[in-house]
Protein backbone atom coordinates (compact mmCIF):
# COMPACT_ATOMS: atom_id res chain seq x y z
CA UNK A 1 0.00 0.00 0.00
CA UNK A 2 1.09 3.55 -0.99
CA UNK A 3 2.17 5.80 2.06
CA UNK A 4 1.50 9.27 1.05
CA UNK A 5 3.74 11.54 2.48
CA UNK A 6 5.47 9.72 5.62
CA UNK A 7 8.97 11.75 4.94
CA UNK A 8 8.77 15.64 4.91
CA UNK A 9 10.44 17.37 1.88
CA UNK A 10 13.58 18.76 3.56
CA UNK A 11 14.31 15.09 4.89
CA UNK A 12 13.94 14.06 1.16
CA UNK A 13 16.03 17.10 -0.06
CA UNK A 14 19.49 15.79 1.38
CA UNK A 15 18.44 12.06 0.14
CA UNK A 16 21.09 10.12 -2.31
CA UNK A 17 19.95 8.47 -4.41
CA UNK A 18 19.85 4.78 -2.91
CA UNK A 19 18.09 6.16 -0.09
CA UNK A 20 15.55 7.64 -2.57
CA UNK A 21 15.07 4.28 -4.29
CA UNK A 22 14.70 2.79 -0.28
CA UNK A 23 11.94 5.09 0.24
CA UNK A 24 10.47 4.98 -2.68
CA UNK A 25 10.38 1.05 -2.36
CA UNK A 26 8.81 1.52 1.24
CA UNK A 27 5.86 3.61 -0.53
CA UNK A 28 6.94 6.71 0.19
CA UNK A 29 5.20 8.72 -2.51
CA UNK A 30 6.69 12.04 -1.63
CA UNK A 31 9.93 10.74 -2.11
CA UNK A 32 8.99 9.71 -5.68
CA UNK A 33 7.73 12.89 -6.08
CA UNK A 34 11.08 14.52 -5.34
CA UNK A 35 12.97 11.32 -8.04
CA UNK A 36 10.74 12.73 -10.72
CA UNK A 37 11.71 17.03 -9.73
CA UNK A 38 15.11 15.74 -9.79
CA UNK A 39 15.31 13.86 -12.67
CA UNK A 40 12.76 15.80 -14.62
CA UNK A 41 15.24 17.73 -16.62
CA UNK A 42 17.29 14.95 -17.95
CA UNK A 43 13.76 13.23 -19.67
CA UNK A 44 12.90 16.36 -21.26
CA UNK A 45 16.33 16.49 -22.06
CA UNK A 46 16.13 13.43 -24.30
CA UNK A 47 12.62 12.74 -24.84
CA UNK A 48 11.93 16.30 -26.22
CA UNK A 49 15.02 16.20 -28.65
CA UNK A 50 13.59 12.94 -29.97
CA UNK A 51 10.13 13.24 -29.97
CA UNK A 52 10.42 17.11 -31.15
CA UNK A 53 6.57 17.58 -29.84
CA UNK A 54 5.54 19.67 -26.77
CA UNK A 55 1.71 18.64 -26.82
CA UNK A 56 2.98 14.73 -27.02
CA UNK A 57 5.88 15.62 -24.62
CA UNK A 58 3.91 14.97 -21.03
CA UNK A 59 2.29 11.95 -21.95
CA UNK A 60 5.81 10.63 -23.22
CA UNK A 61 7.67 11.55 -19.89
CA UNK A 62 4.89 10.47 -17.31
CA UNK A 63 5.64 6.86 -19.20
CA UNK A 64 8.91 7.04 -18.62
CA UNK A 65 7.98 7.89 -14.92
CA UNK A 66 6.19 5.33 -14.42
CA UNK A 67 8.44 2.85 -16.08
CA UNK A 68 10.71 4.15 -13.46
CA UNK A 69 8.63 3.46 -10.74
CA UNK A 70 7.37 0.00 -12.01
CA UNK A 71 11.07 -1.27 -12.52
CA UNK A 72 12.40 0.49 -9.31
CA UNK A 73 12.80 -2.98 -7.68
CA UNK A 74 15.19 -4.53 -10.51
CA UNK A 75 17.23 -1.59 -10.80
CA UNK A 76 20.72 -2.93 -8.95
CA UNK A 77 23.16 -0.15 -9.00
CA UNK A 78 25.21 -1.65 -11.45
CA UNK A 79 25.27 1.85 -13.10
CA UNK A 80 23.84 5.25 -11.89
CA UNK A 81 20.27 6.32 -11.26
CA UNK A 82 20.20 9.25 -13.86
CA UNK A 83 22.32 6.68 -16.46
CA UNK A 84 19.42 4.17 -15.74
CA UNK A 85 16.55 6.67 -16.25
CA UNK A 86 17.85 8.29 -18.84
CA UNK A 87 18.14 4.51 -20.43
CA UNK A 88 14.57 4.37 -20.12
CA UNK A 89 13.79 7.58 -21.54
CA UNK A 90 15.80 6.61 -24.60
CA UNK A 91 13.95 3.27 -25.31
CA UNK A 92 10.37 4.46 -24.42
CA UNK A 93 11.34 8.02 -26.91
CA UNK A 94 12.52 5.36 -29.81
CA UNK A 95 9.43 3.11 -29.54
CA UNK A 96 7.37 6.12 -29.72
CA UNK A 97 9.29 7.17 -32.43
CA UNK A 98 9.10 4.05 -33.99
CA UNK A 99 5.61 3.42 -33.46
CA UNK A 100 4.02 7.11 -34.60
CA UNK A 101 6.32 8.56 -36.79
CA UNK A 102 8.47 7.76 -39.92
CA UNK A 103 10.80 5.00 -40.23
CA UNK A 104 13.13 7.17 -41.60
CA UNK A 105 13.16 9.21 -38.87
CA UNK A 106 15.22 6.64 -36.82
CA UNK A 107 17.67 5.69 -39.66
CA UNK A 108 20.96 8.49 -39.69
CA UNK A 109 21.64 9.27 -43.36
CA UNK A 110 24.21 12.35 -43.84
CA UNK A 111 22.93 13.02 -47.51
CA UNK A 112 19.52 13.12 -46.40
CA UNK A 113 20.64 15.57 -43.35
CA UNK A 114 22.44 17.55 -45.07
CA UNK A 115 19.63 18.28 -47.28
CA UNK A 116 17.15 18.94 -44.46
CA UNK A 117 19.37 21.28 -42.86
CA UNK A 118 18.82 25.00 -43.97
CA UNK A 119 21.41 27.77 -45.75
CA UNK A 120 22.23 30.32 -43.07
CA UNK A 121 22.13 33.30 -45.32
CA UNK A 122 21.72 36.03 -42.18
CA UNK A 123 23.81 38.74 -44.45
CA UNK A 124 23.58 41.46 -41.24
CA UNK A 125 25.65 38.78 -39.08
CA UNK A 126 25.17 38.99 -35.64
CA UNK A 127 26.26 36.24 -32.66
CA UNK A 128 22.48 35.57 -31.22
CA UNK A 129 21.20 34.81 -34.63
CA UNK A 130 23.72 32.52 -35.55
CA UNK A 131 23.53 30.54 -32.42
CA UNK A 132 19.90 30.48 -32.76
CA UNK A 133 20.08 29.03 -35.99
CA UNK A 134 22.42 26.71 -35.14
CA UNK A 135 19.78 25.27 -32.11
CA UNK A 136 17.12 25.28 -34.56
CA UNK A 137 19.45 23.05 -37.46
CA UNK A 138 20.27 20.50 -33.81
CA UNK A 139 16.32 19.80 -34.20
CA UNK A 140 16.63 19.17 -38.00
CA UNK A 141 19.49 16.07 -37.78
CA UNK A 142 18.63 13.00 -37.73
CA UNK A 143 17.69 11.33 -33.92
CA UNK A 144 20.48 9.32 -33.36
CA UNK A 145 23.00 12.51 -33.94
CA UNK A 146 19.94 14.73 -31.70
CA UNK A 147 20.39 12.05 -28.99
CA UNK A 148 24.04 11.67 -28.93
CA UNK A 149 24.76 15.47 -28.75
CA UNK A 150 21.75 15.72 -25.90
CA UNK A 151 23.50 13.02 -23.86
CA UNK A 152 26.98 14.09 -24.17
CA UNK A 153 26.98 17.86 -24.23
CA UNK A 154 24.39 18.69 -22.25
CA UNK A 155 23.67 16.03 -19.93
CA UNK A 156 27.58 15.57 -19.89
CA UNK A 157 27.45 11.68 -19.78
CA UNK A 158 30.80 9.72 -20.71
CA UNK A 159 30.95 7.29 -23.66
CA UNK A 160 30.55 4.92 -22.24
CA UNK A 161 27.46 5.87 -20.80
CA UNK A 162 25.74 6.81 -23.83
CA UNK A 163 26.79 3.24 -24.82
CA UNK A 164 24.75 1.84 -22.08
CA UNK A 165 21.67 4.15 -22.86
CA UNK A 166 22.13 3.91 -26.42
CA UNK A 167 23.22 0.57 -26.80
CA UNK A 168 25.18 2.61 -29.61
CA UNK A 169 29.12 1.57 -29.92
CA UNK A 170 31.67 3.77 -28.74
CA UNK A 171 33.47 4.25 -31.63
CA UNK A 172 29.73 5.13 -33.99
CA UNK A 173 28.43 7.53 -30.92
CA UNK A 174 32.34 9.63 -31.35
CA UNK A 175 31.30 9.65 -35.28
CA UNK A 176 27.85 10.78 -34.38
CA UNK A 177 29.49 13.70 -33.00
CA UNK A 178 32.08 14.43 -35.06
CA UNK A 179 29.47 14.41 -38.27
CA UNK A 180 26.99 16.16 -36.69
CA UNK A 181 29.36 19.10 -35.89
CA UNK A 182 30.55 18.97 -39.55
CA UNK A 183 27.12 18.88 -40.81
CA UNK A 184 26.41 21.94 -38.98
CA UNK A 185 29.89 23.12 -39.82
CA UNK A 186 29.68 22.66 -43.81
CA UNK A 187 25.88 25.36 -43.26
CA UNK A 188 27.82 27.15 -42.08
CA UNK A 189 30.50 27.76 -45.05
CA UNK A 190 31.02 30.75 -45.28
CA UNK A 191 32.39 31.35 -41.73
CA UNK A 192 34.41 27.70 -41.83
CA UNK A 193 37.88 27.32 -43.58
CA UNK A 194 38.69 25.46 -46.53
CA UNK A 195 40.39 22.48 -44.43
CA UNK A 196 36.81 22.15 -42.36
CA UNK A 197 34.86 21.95 -45.51
CA UNK A 198 36.82 19.46 -46.75
CA UNK A 199 36.86 17.07 -44.29
CA UNK A 200 32.91 17.64 -44.03
CA UNK A 201 33.24 16.50 -47.97
CA UNK A 202 35.02 13.20 -47.19
CA UNK A 203 32.52 12.54 -44.40
CA UNK A 204 29.65 12.48 -46.88
CA UNK A 205 31.35 10.28 -49.59
CA UNK A 206 31.47 7.48 -47.33
CA UNK B 1 35.36 34.86 -37.38
CA UNK B 2 38.20 32.38 -37.04
CA UNK B 3 37.09 28.53 -36.99
CA UNK B 4 38.03 28.68 -32.96
CA UNK B 5 35.15 31.05 -32.37
CA UNK B 6 32.54 29.26 -34.50
CA UNK B 7 33.59 26.25 -33.15
CA UNK B 8 32.95 27.68 -29.31
CA UNK B 9 29.23 28.89 -30.77
CA UNK B 10 28.57 25.77 -31.96
CA UNK B 11 29.56 23.55 -28.86
CA UNK B 12 27.47 26.41 -26.62
CA UNK B 13 24.18 25.85 -28.73
CA UNK B 14 24.54 22.10 -28.63
CA UNK B 15 24.59 23.15 -24.63
CA UNK B 16 22.03 25.41 -24.71
CA UNK B 17 18.18 24.30 -22.98
CA UNK B 18 15.78 23.86 -25.39
CA UNK B 19 12.47 25.37 -25.55
CA UNK B 20 10.61 22.02 -24.61
CA UNK B 21 9.10 22.34 -20.87
CA UNK B 22 6.88 20.34 -18.73
CA UNK B 23 3.77 21.69 -16.84
CA UNK B 24 5.30 23.60 -13.10
CA UNK B 25 3.05 20.19 -11.26
CA UNK B 26 4.17 17.60 -13.53
CA UNK B 27 5.70 15.45 -10.33
CA UNK B 28 2.88 15.62 -8.54
CA UNK B 29 0.20 15.05 -11.63
CA UNK B 30 2.88 11.68 -12.10
CA UNK B 31 2.71 11.01 -8.53
CA UNK B 32 -1.06 10.99 -8.52
CA UNK B 33 -0.87 8.57 -11.42
CA UNK B 34 1.27 6.43 -9.65
CA UNK B 35 -1.03 5.86 -6.44
CA UNK B 36 -4.24 5.74 -8.75
CA UNK B 37 -2.65 2.70 -10.68
CA UNK B 38 -1.68 1.24 -7.40
CA UNK B 39 -4.97 1.63 -6.25
CA UNK B 40 -6.61 0.02 -8.98
CA UNK B 41 -4.29 -3.06 -8.58
CA UNK B 42 -4.28 -3.24 -4.59
CA UNK B 43 -8.38 -2.84 -5.24
CA UNK B 44 -8.74 -5.46 -8.23
CA UNK B 45 -6.01 -7.63 -6.11
CA UNK B 46 -8.77 -7.32 -3.07
CA UNK B 47 -11.65 -8.25 -5.31
CA UNK B 48 -10.18 -12.02 -6.77
CA UNK B 49 -8.57 -12.34 -2.97
CA UNK B 50 -12.04 -12.26 -1.48
CA UNK B 51 -13.89 -14.11 -4.72
CA UNK B 52 -11.47 -16.48 -4.39
CA UNK B 53 -12.75 -17.17 -0.30
CA UNK B 54 -15.97 -16.90 -1.05
CA UNK B 55 -15.96 -20.04 -3.68
CA UNK B 56 -13.61 -21.47 -1.78
CA UNK B 57 -16.20 -21.21 1.45
CA UNK B 58 -19.11 -22.36 -0.90
CA UNK B 59 -16.65 -25.46 -1.99
CA UNK B 60 -16.02 -26.88 1.58
CA UNK B 61 -20.10 -25.55 2.66
CA UNK B 62 -20.85 -28.06 -0.82
CA UNK B 63 -18.32 -30.58 0.03
CA UNK B 64 -19.72 -30.75 4.29
CA UNK B 65 -22.90 -30.84 2.89
CA UNK B 66 -21.83 -33.85 0.00
CA UNK B 67 -21.14 -36.12 3.32
CA UNK B 68 -24.04 -35.42 5.31
CA UNK B 69 -26.80 -34.97 2.95
CA UNK B 70 -26.31 -36.11 -0.29
CA UNK B 71 -30.16 -35.66 -1.29
CA UNK B 72 -29.87 -31.99 -0.50
CA UNK B 73 -27.03 -31.74 -2.36
CA UNK B 74 -28.77 -33.28 -6.02
CA UNK B 75 -31.89 -31.62 -5.26
CA UNK B 76 -29.70 -28.24 -4.96
CA UNK B 77 -28.24 -29.17 -8.37
CA UNK B 78 -31.03 -29.80 -10.16
CA UNK B 79 -33.11 -26.43 -8.84
CA UNK B 80 -29.65 -25.03 -10.05
CA UNK B 81 -29.27 -26.79 -13.54
CA UNK B 82 -33.29 -26.14 -14.37
CA UNK B 83 -33.34 -22.48 -13.69
CA UNK B 84 -30.09 -21.74 -15.09
CA UNK B 85 -30.77 -18.52 -16.99
CA UNK B 86 -32.13 -16.60 -13.50
CA UNK B 87 -29.45 -18.16 -11.63
CA UNK B 88 -26.29 -17.07 -13.83
CA UNK B 89 -28.13 -13.67 -14.22
CA UNK B 90 -28.28 -13.30 -10.02
CA UNK B 91 -24.54 -14.50 -9.81
CA UNK B 92 -24.01 -11.56 -12.36
CA UNK B 93 -25.59 -9.27 -10.92
CA UNK B 94 -24.30 -9.80 -7.40
CA UNK B 95 -21.08 -10.35 -9.03
CA UNK B 96 -21.21 -6.71 -11.06
CA UNK B 97 -22.26 -5.22 -7.91
CA UNK B 98 -19.73 -6.14 -5.70
CA UNK B 99 -17.16 -5.22 -8.41
CA UNK B 100 -18.29 -2.07 -8.55
CA UNK B 101 -18.49 -1.83 -4.79
CA UNK B 102 -15.17 -2.54 -4.76
CA UNK B 103 -12.90 -1.94 -7.61
CA UNK B 104 -15.11 -0.28 -10.53
CA UNK B 105 -16.50 3.34 -8.04
CA UNK B 106 -12.63 3.70 -6.74
CA UNK B 107 -11.60 3.96 -9.44
CA UNK B 108 -14.33 6.08 -10.88
CA UNK B 109 -14.10 8.55 -7.94
CA UNK B 110 -10.22 8.56 -8.33
CA UNK B 111 -10.59 9.85 -11.73
CA UNK B 112 -13.29 12.50 -11.37
CA UNK B 113 -10.90 13.53 -8.38
CA UNK B 114 -8.04 13.97 -11.05
CA UNK B 115 -10.76 16.43 -12.81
Amino acid sequence: MVQHFSTNCCQTNRMNDSELIGQILNGNMNAFTFLVNRYQKLVVHITGRLIQRQDELEDVCQDVFLKVYQNLGKYRNECKLSTWIATIAYNTSINYLRKFKKGDEVNPDDSTAFRNLTEYKSNDFEKTDLHRYIRDQIELLPVQYRTVLTLFHLEEFSYQEIEQITGMPEGTIKSYLFRAKALLKEKLKFVVDGNSLNAVKEISHE
Amino acid sequence: MNKEELDKIIEKSFRTEFDFQLPVDFAKKVTSQVIRREQWKTDLREYLYLIGVLLSLLVVVLGFYYFVDKVFVFKAFTFLSENIIPVVSIIFILNFIFFADKVLLRLLFSRWNKT
